[in-house]
């Protein structure tokens, strides 16, 4: 401490025995150098301008409850990683041995988000999706947003590898696109997870305007059945099966479909309670508040604010307006060929995108805007969760094509 | 910016999203055949053995019965408070059992930690 005070030149015997002239001058070495140490003295305009970012989020997540859950461990981790420091104390995220660059091992090495996905099995109930399989197409049309952002990052300039890495923010879920990049583009992981999750945070304010656009009054009002009930065979069916069909189709989408069916066979089979409410309440908060703190620390100025960060910001933005039109676009189509009675109200499409369950509140935010008394919300969560299963697959499907 | 577009293997990118699009479709479509069949196989499966036992009664109107959203609602809030009131329901018979303890020397008061009584001043 007194070496760091005296800036290494003086002993300790000469600030403790020193006297006068000379011990007054040690110490305004010590003090310059104490300085030199602060963040005071290392802040760069960059770092001014991510701790804004990080208090934006935290604003944005406090005041108008937008993804309160994520923001505020995000815009915090913005912060903690925007601290300037001098580098060699092993403190920051990027540097070997420090606790954030601990915890970020499991970002780095795509730990985290399956253990989300776990988390989300335990706690979705597909039986909206079970009672109506053919909303799943809804799903996957809306996952057009993934690979429209894989074309323009092409078109933009984007490596190949980072570009396969950047569409999956167009399946809007953040535990798919940190999965991915970890694997095709870590470089880019932190821009990534931050564009995913801002945009995921912001589908009541962008998902509207397009819903506004393509659906007429007309259209909205329309009033579908009821989901039929679906027996607890069913329920434990679906999983099993869900397993096995999709990682035979997409075997490098297993970490992610897997853990999600596992999660959803520990919620139905009813004698795996005590492991469903833990992977569902403790586990998931546990990995959330980590995964949101070291993602959010990782967007220090100096390797964040790049031009590469901007355009993937804004692909980000066009990969979410894309996904949604698809998913709208594709549930009007399908009443083209459906009889009357049998027809969907379109607006569910917009909750193909997977932001859970995020898309299919908007869908019942906006339904009940024009008839309050159609509730669409058990409707849009089935297109809502095969937008999840079908975010996964498509990122397998990038990852076996780019690997 | 037209030289970097003219460096990518666009061919190679149109098959990876034609490919990779139509594969995100095909495994959803294979979901939705299996889970618009599956209700049908078990329904089957019940039937036979209903027949079996003969409890089956054949119905006149294949129409599916769906109960409006609403009424669900009102079914899940009434089954809702009636679980929740339960537990005023009580058996009445209150009982103070008595909790017999082993001695053992690791919870004795005799051996505290300095086997010392506390000095009274």
């Amino acid at each position: 401490m007194v070496t760091l005070l005296t800036g290494g030149d003086a002993s300790a015997q000469d600030v403790l025995q020193g006297s006068g002239a000379d011990s007054s001058s040690a110490l305004a070495k010590g003090m310059d150098t104490f300085w030199n140490y602060t963040g005071f003295s290392n802040i760069s305009f960059g770092n001014i301008i991510m701790i804004v970012v990080g208090l934006f989020f935290i604003f944005l997540a406090i005041q108008f409850n937008y993804e309160p859950l994520l923001l505020v461990p995000i815009g915090t981790g913005i912060i903690l990683g925007n601290i300037p420091f001098v580098e060699g104390f092993q403190i920051g995220i990027y540097e070997d041995g420090s606790v954030l660059n601990y915890l970020y091992f499991g970002v780095v090495k795509g730990v985290y988000p399956p253990l989300i996905f776990l988390g989300i099995g335990a706690m979705t109930d597909f039986s909206s999706l079970i009672s109506n399989p053919r909303l799943m197409l809804l799903g996957a049309a809306a996952q057009i947003g993934v690979f429209g952002t894989f074309i323009g990052a092409m078109a933009l300039g984007f490596e190949i590898h980072q570009a396969g890495a950047i569409s999956i923010i167009g399946g809007a879920d953040g535990p798919t696109a940190i999965f991915a990049s970890s694997k095709l583009a870590p470089e880019l992981i932190g821009s990534i997870a931050i564009a995913a999750y801002s945009y995921m945070a912001l589908v009541p304010v962008i998902q509207p305007p397009i819903m506004k656009l393509l659906i007429t009054k007309k259209e909205r009002l329309i009033k579908m059945k009821p989901p039929r009930a679906v027996s607890k065979t069913e329920k434990i069916l679906f999983p099993i099966i869900g397993m096995i069909l999709t990682l035979f189709i997409s075997p490098t989408a297993l970490p992610l479909l897997g853990m999600l069916f596992f999660g959803n066979l520990l919620k139905e089979c009813g004698v795996t309670e005590r492991l469903a409410e833990t992977a569902r309440t403790k586990m998931i908060d546990i990995v959330t508040i980590l995964l949101g703190l070291t993602v959010g620390a990782s967007t220090q100025a100096s390797v964040f604010l790049t031009k590469e960060s901007i355009m993937i910001f804004v692909l980000g933005a066009a990969s979410f307006i894309v996904a949604t039109a698809g998913g709208l676009l594709f549930a009007k189509i399908m009443n083209l060929f459906l009889k009357d009675g049998h027809k969907i109200n379109p607006l569910i499409g917009a909750a193909g995108v997977s932001a859970v369950p995020d898309s299919a509140r908007v869908v019942q935010h906006e339904g009940l805007k024009s008839d309050p008394s159609n509730h669409l919300l058990m409707h849009a969560m089935a297109p809502n969760v095969s937008g999840v299963i079908g975010s996964a697959v498509a990122a397998g499907i990038m990852l076996s094509f780019l690997m | 910016m037209f030289y970097l577009l003219e460096a990518v293997n666009w061919s190679q990118i149109w098959v990876i999203t034609a490919v990779g699009y139509s594969v995100v479709f095909s495994a959803l479509i294979l979901l939705i055949f299996v889970f618009k069949f599956m209700p049908k196989v078990l329904n089957m499966q019940l039937k036979r053995r209903l027949k079996k036992e003969g409890k089956y009664v054949e119905q006149g109107d294949t129409e599916e019965q769906y109960i409006a959203g609403e009424v669900n609602a009102a079914i899940g809030t009434a089954l809702g408070l009636y679980f929740s009131d339960l537990h005023d329901d009580e058996s009445k018979i209150i009982t103070i059992k008595r909790v017999e303890r082993r001695y053992s020397p690791w919870s004795s008061k005799i051996y505290n930690i300095n086997n010392v009584l506390p000095s009274r001043r």
